[in-house]
């Protein structure tokens, strides 16, 4: 009886000390690009349950991770901030829009929260000299250069189509294209911009064709227009190589567009997927399903703030900010090394759907197919 | 000349999708001036069911052997389960309140719309959902115009469908009791008419159509999502006010001009894609400020529904 008591207060005293490690990840959950927010705020929670495995952050009993929905919306990211705040967060995953990204970061620069985004690629991002900004993905104006070299070098293309949507992402990744493209001999055709949400590319893809160009650039911030550009523009009989970027990248691109998928290239960061750090991250992520474009970059975001309050055994933004630049580790998207702007640096190379999934086909650096 | 009939093909098809959902307004406002701002998301509901179904009938191997088959099965369930949820959002939302002003029927319509698309998300998910394929190749061609063998479907559907609905409205029994409860009400229940069966056929009707349009669409598109009626919600909704609200033959001609303007504006003016949902409008608002009741007029009591 008396065991059991002092076994029952024991308990009690402990639950008492138990103390939660609060992070926060803000990306859309629900909305248009819902798919890539889940899979940021998915990458976030396998990193936790990584780090809970492997002993947890002494001091703390629990990592929680509170998900906010911004739902690509600058407004709601800026609220979703101050609620971060309020709730106590150590440090924010997110908030994948670049328009998002930008104003709530401001806001939890003035708490001196570090933020890590880890699929923002506007370069204003970190050109803002924010000293808790960090980025895990690349930077647009590299993802561009990677584009039109591959257009050049390997399509030998002469004429290019540009489409976006009109969100700073795929608007910006698409201007960079244009001006980039008469150095490298490529004739822009056109430039054309279509709304975000819009389900019949019937007009513009018609239009393509009637141009007939050698690529179409497709710079939508969304697989699932994406897909639906795709589908319609097989139908349509567009016969222009289809360059696309990064946030197209989604497993969802192949279950709707099927077979008009096959044969589109996109630009992509190299994930080296037989690297250990890497199939870590693809057992923890198992079951949320497979990864998307993010989920990687918002593992090792994850990874990278947990591993730093860790390693600087104290919350207080200056000693973990410390601690991140100090890491030179192999992560499971790329090798995590910060530079002083808060970037990690790009490493784009060209992937093209083939059988119904992604691989990786073009090496920038080398000019080389893999 | 081969680019304008391509394009004016990709307009016709749009169009008749807007003109089919652009029917449910339009008969709703007929008959109890009412504008039904959930009908967007009966659309979504039909393009749901019929993803749901097809893929169903996809796995047990019948759209690989009778496609048609399948597809017919899927429509007219479909059809019937919108209509059945119009009867139901038409019990729940809209007769309780006939009587009452017509702002609270029209917020009570609102609060319908945004209960019906957060349903959807709460039991399909966020993410889209893929039709199962058979149809979205293949096609007609003349000369370097082609036609495809959606394009061709959504047209013969929507066509046979119109003309469906006209013999019922104009040869029917049901169609006499809609036409005289949209008429006059009061008087109709006078001679014998029950106008809450009447009100509630219409719905369903509307509903129907609808979700013949969420079946077309999710095909021809390749996939649906939850929140897949708001858009073409608006658009028809604007189609009709074009038409002429109340006005059946206005619904279809509104539908088709505003399909059509989005499409050649896209096609043919600068910048026309991104501003093609803009130009819509501005052939709305001067219709409407040149013509208060829209191109076929409001109060045409023949052909008012």
């Amino acid at each position: 009886m008396v065991t059991a008591v002092l076994a029952l207060s024991l308990a009690f005293a402990s639950m008492g000390m138990a103390k939660t490690l609060k992070i926060g990840s803000m990306s859309p959950l629900t909305g248009s690009y819902a798919a890539d927010g889940n899979d940021i705020a998915n990458g976030a929670r396998a990193a936790i349950s990584v780090i809970e495995k492997q002993g947890g952050i002494p001091g703390y009993d629990k990592i929680e991770l509170l998900a906010q929905d911004t739902a690509c919306d600058p407004k709601q990211a800026v609220a979703s901030a101050n609620k971060l705040i309020n709730e106590g967060v150590v440090g924010v995953i997110g908030a994948y829009c670049s328009s998002s990204t930008i104003p709530a970061s401001e806001v939890l620069a003035e708490e001196d929260i570090p933020m890590i985004t880890p699929a923002s690629t506007n370069e204003k991002v970190t050109e803002r000299g924010l000293p808790y900004m960090f980025r895990m993905c690349g930077r647009d104006d590299d993802q561009s250069v990677v584009a039109v070299a591959f257009m050049k070098d390997y399509l030998k293309a002469k004429t290019v189509f540009i489409v976006d949507d009109k969100t700073t992402y795929s608007q910006g990744l698409a201007d960079n294209v244009e001006k980039l493209a008469p150095d490298s001999g490529l004739k822009v055709l056109g430039h054309d911009h279509v709304n975000q949400g819009d389900k019949d590319f019937s007009a513009v893809l018609t239009k393509i064709k009637d141009l007939n160009p050698d690529v179409l650039y497709m710079s939508l911030q969304n697989s699932s227009s994406g897909a639906l550009m795709l589908i319609q523009a097989k139908r349509i009989g567009v016969d222009a190589a289809i360059v696309a970027q990064d946030a197209v990248y989604h497993p969802q691109l192949m279950e709707i567009a099927k077979d008009a998928a096959e044969g589109a290239y996109l630009t992509f960061g190299f994930i080296d997927t037989e690297k250990p750090a890497y199939k870590t991250f693809l057992e923890a992520y198992s079951k949320y399903g497979k990864p998307g474009a993010y989920s990687a970059y918002a593992y090792d975001a994850a990874m990278t703030l947990l591993s730093a309050i860790k390693a600087a055994d104290s919350t207080d933004p200056a000693k973990v900010k410390a601690e991140i630049m100090k890491m030179d580790t192999a992560g499971a998207s790329k090798n995590i090394k910060f530079m002083e702007n808060g970037d990690s640096g790009s490493n784009y190379v060209i992937q093209v759907v083939k059988d119904g999934k992604f691989v990786n086909f073009w090496d920038p650096t080398t000019k080389k197919l893999f | 000349m081969d680019y304008f009939l391509q394009q004016f093909v990709n307009g016709l098809t749009l169009g008749g999708v807007y003109a089919l959902v652009a029917l449910g307004y339009t008969m709703v406002y007929g008959i109890i001036q009412l504008i039904n701002f959930a009908h967007g998301e009966i659309f979504a509901a039909g393009g749901y069911m019929g993803v749901i179904l097809l893929s169903y009938l996809a796995s047990h191997g019948l759209m690989e052997t009778h496609p048609w088959l399948g597809l017919g099965i899927a429509l007219v369930l479909s059809m019937g389960y919108c209509a059945i949820l119009a009867i139901a959002v038409e019990r729940i939302a809209y007769r309780p309140l006939r009587g009452s002003s017509r702002l609270a029927v029209l917020l009570s319509a609102l609060g319908m719309s945004i209960f019906l698309q957060n349903g959807l998300m709460l039991t399909q998910g966020v993410y889209d959902k893929a039709y199962p394929t058979g149809f979205t190749q293949g096609g007609i061609d003349f000369g370097n115009v082609h036609i495809s063998l959606m394009q061709i479907l959504i047209l013969t559907l929507t066509t046979s469908l119109l003309i469906g609905l006209n013999l019922l409205v104009f040869k029917t029994r049901i169609g006499k009791a809609m036409r005289a409860t949209a008429q006059d009400k009061v008087m109709s229940a006078l001679v014998g008419i029950n106008s809450n069966r009447v009100i509630a056929t219409t719905f369903a009707i509307g509903a129907a159509l609808a979700a013949a349009a969420g079946i077309m669409v999710g095909l021809y598109y390749g996939s649906v999502r939850y929140d897949m009626g708001f858009v073409p919600g608006i658009k028809a909704f604007a189609a009709a006010v074009l038409g002429g609200i109340g006005n059946m033959t206005g619904a279809m001609i509104g539908g088709l001009i505003i399909g059509m303007v989005e499409i050649l504006a896209a096609a043919y003016i600068p910048y026309g894609g991104e501003y093609k949902d803009v130009f819509a409008f501005i052939i709305l608002i001067l219709v409407l400020y040149f013509m208060p009741t829209g191109i076929m007029g409001e109060n045409v009591d023949d052909t008012r529904v």
